[in-house]
């Protein structure tokens, strides 16, 4: 069974919303390079990940495609990724835009919003934009890092192609 | 019992294509089926805009006068109002002038209905009111003077509403909804459908399958516990018997359940009925399997498919309704519609949103299905003249009330197909 591993924490700049915007990047490339045992870690303890439509985030219904509340749901993902789940092999590609941010003195959380495409590539070479959305994020400071205590993934379509087994 | 029934008279007198089913019947289904566009084009007629009723929305999805939602029947755009006084209507969504779509948004609440293109303008009932120019422009123009707007209209279409859901059909011969069902999936529906519903979300995920794929993959019981290895790998105790599968008189609808054993719930967990179900796993978030016994039957676990397109199901908690609409040939939308009660406690509604992952897109148990049916599709579609071989609990399509080894359900769908379709 895999494990997952610890993510040393970051070298603090003093500056949060830069540290966000660095936490979001990095999330983004670890993704890509197939590091999903690394995903739960990007997240505080309880910390909550929810993937949704835009439709069901405007009528503010509470179910979309994902919902993940404390990182032992997010591990059991992981887990299922590499030992249940059934799919044909394939990589992402993130491209995710500059966030807007906003910092909390008072809860020392970063506030941020930011644009994402992603590209899905499969085994056989077929590319294709897999999703495009927005991520809005709840970010504090937990274990000496920064981590994300919410990830709300807004998909701008209905619909996924395929599957979804891989964390946007 | 006869291995291979005949075609019943449904499509009697319809010219048969060039295309014979194997002499071994319902057990075996030619890959052709997925992948010929003259049959597919056929199936739009036949089955469509044939004798079944065709899942359209849910009335709670229209709640308000003025409320529309459009959806399809088959590939045929329809849209589904509520008028002034409360009433549905169901109509194509096609203009009585030059056939556009007349709504274009998925729903929206309005006074009338107005083409976009030369704004003729209908009645939530889909009746004419009014064309523009109609007397022309400063006297010139118009139309002329016999047009009569009783004579056009957009084309209604027949429905029923059913426990809240609204079904639709083009035949004038089609029996009812409650006999389409046949009594035991009409009171299976009602037990789960049957009080005020709340949407609690939706998506819809592509799948680049045949439809009939997914028709035969929900009442494929064989492969649940084979391809679907969650509850396997985190040791889930679902302390389920084993349950079974019911076939309508027709055998194209069906239902297939796992039922909890019964001494489990009298023992432990009669008081609060609340976190009855708490499963022992392997879960390192546990809080995903969070249910309670919500029916006095036990039954924990059930699909119930409505040919042709819909599904009902019910994983624990997580009731939802899936409808998959063809695309063409090789691909289908899957929607997913979320469902809980109006009456549900807000420790419910949680229960319901965390066992939403298990299905879905995303779903835990049940991802697999959105690349399973493209699988099939991608190694049949050279050979058109194989076929799929059906046997597993043998070569008839019978209820079976103690087993779920079994693929008598598939047999059944293609029976029902072959009647509908009279091949
Ligand atoms: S096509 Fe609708 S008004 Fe002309
Ligand atoms: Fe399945």
């Amino acid at each position: 069974m895999p494990s997952v591993i610890e993510k040393p924490a970051a070298q603090s700049s003093g500056d949060p919303c830069r540290e966000a915007a660095e936490l979001i990047a990095s999330y983004g490339h670890a993704m890509d390079d197939g590091e999903i045992d690394l995903w739960p870690q990007f997240f505080t303890s309880n910390g909550i990940y929810h993937i949704t439509t835009r439709e069901n985030h405007e009528a503010g219904l509470p179910i979309g495609i994902m919902r993940c509340v404390g990182r032992g749901m997010m591990i059991d993902r992981v887990k299922a990724f590499h030992t249940a789940n059934i799919f044909e092999p394939h990589t992402y590609n993130h491209i995710v835009g500059y966030p807007t941010m906003s910092y909390d003195k008072a809860s020392g959380c970063v506030t941020a919003r930011s644009n994402f495409q992603v590209v899905r590539i499969m085994e056989t070479g077929r590319m294709e934009l897999y999703a495009t959305g927005k991520y809005l994020d709840v970010i504090q400071q937990e274990g000496g890092s920064l981590k994300f205590r919410e990830r709300v993934v807004v998909m701008d379509s209905r619909n996924v192609d395929i599957l979804l087994v891989v964390p946007l | 019992m006869q291995a291979t029934p005949h075609p019943s008279t449904h499509a009697a007198g319809k010219p048969a294509l060039d295309f014979t089913w194997p002499v071994e019947g319902i057990a075996r289904a030619p890959y052709r089926l997925f992948t010929d566009p003259e049959i597919y084009r056929l199936e739009q007629e036949r089955i469509f805009r044939g004798r079944c009723w065709n899942y359209l929305c849910l009335d709670v999805e229209i709640p308000k006068a003025g409320d529309y939602r459009t959806t399809v029947i088959g590939e045929t755009p329809v849209i589904v109002t509520r008028d002034h006084d409360g009433k549905i209507h169901a109509m194509v969504n096609r203009c009585a002038h030059k056939g556009a779509l007349v709504c274009l948004k998925k729903q929206d609440n309005v006074a009338s209905l107005t083409c976009v293109y030369h704004a003729w303008n209908y009645e939530l009932d889909g009746k004419l009111k009014g064309v523009a120019f109609r007397n022309g422009v400063r006297g010139q123009g118009g139309m002329p003077s016999d047009f009569d707007v009783a004579k056009h209209r957009l084309q209604p279409i027949r429905i029923e509403n059913f426990c809240g859901i609204i079904f639709g059909t083009f035949s004038e011969e089609v029996e009812g909804v409650e006999s389409y069902l046949g009594p035991d999936m009409a009171q299976f529906i009602k037990r789960n459908l049957d009080r005020p519903l709340r949407v609690l979300g939706t998506h819809s995920q592509t799948i680049h399958n045949n439809w009939k794929l997914y028709a035969e993959n929900l009442r494929d019981s064989y492969h649940a516990t084979l391809l679907h290895t969650f509850y396997t790998t985190f040791k889930v105790n679902r302390l389920d018997m084993d349950g079974g599968i019911i076939l309508s008189d027709e055998k194209w609808h069906h239902l297939s359940f796992a039922r909890r054993a019964k001494m489990e719930e009298a023992a432990e967990y009669s008081e609060a009925k609340v976190h009855s179900a708490s499963y022992d796993s392997a879960l390192e978030g546990p809080g995903l399997l969070e249910a309670w016994e919500e029916f006095d039957d036990g039954i924990t676990h059930s699909i119930q498919t409505v040919f042709p397109n819909m599904c009902i199901q019910f994983t624990l908690n997580s009731l939802a309704i899936r409808f998959f609409a063809p695309k063409g040939v090789d691909k289908t939308e899957l929607f997913w519609i979320y469902l809980g009660y109006d009456r549900d406690t807000e420790q419910q509604s949680q229960m319901r949103i965390m066992q939403s992952n298990l299905t879905g897109a995303a779903g835990l148990v049940s991802l697999e299905d959105g690349c399973i049916n493209e699988f099939v599709q991608r190694g049949t579609r050279n050979d058109p003249q194989c076929s799929s071989f059906m046997e597993m609990g043998g070569r008839v399509a019978e209820s079976e009330k103690n087993s779920r080894a079994t693929e008598a359900a598939v047999r059944g769908f293609w029976q029902g197909y072959r009647g509908i379709m009279g091949f």
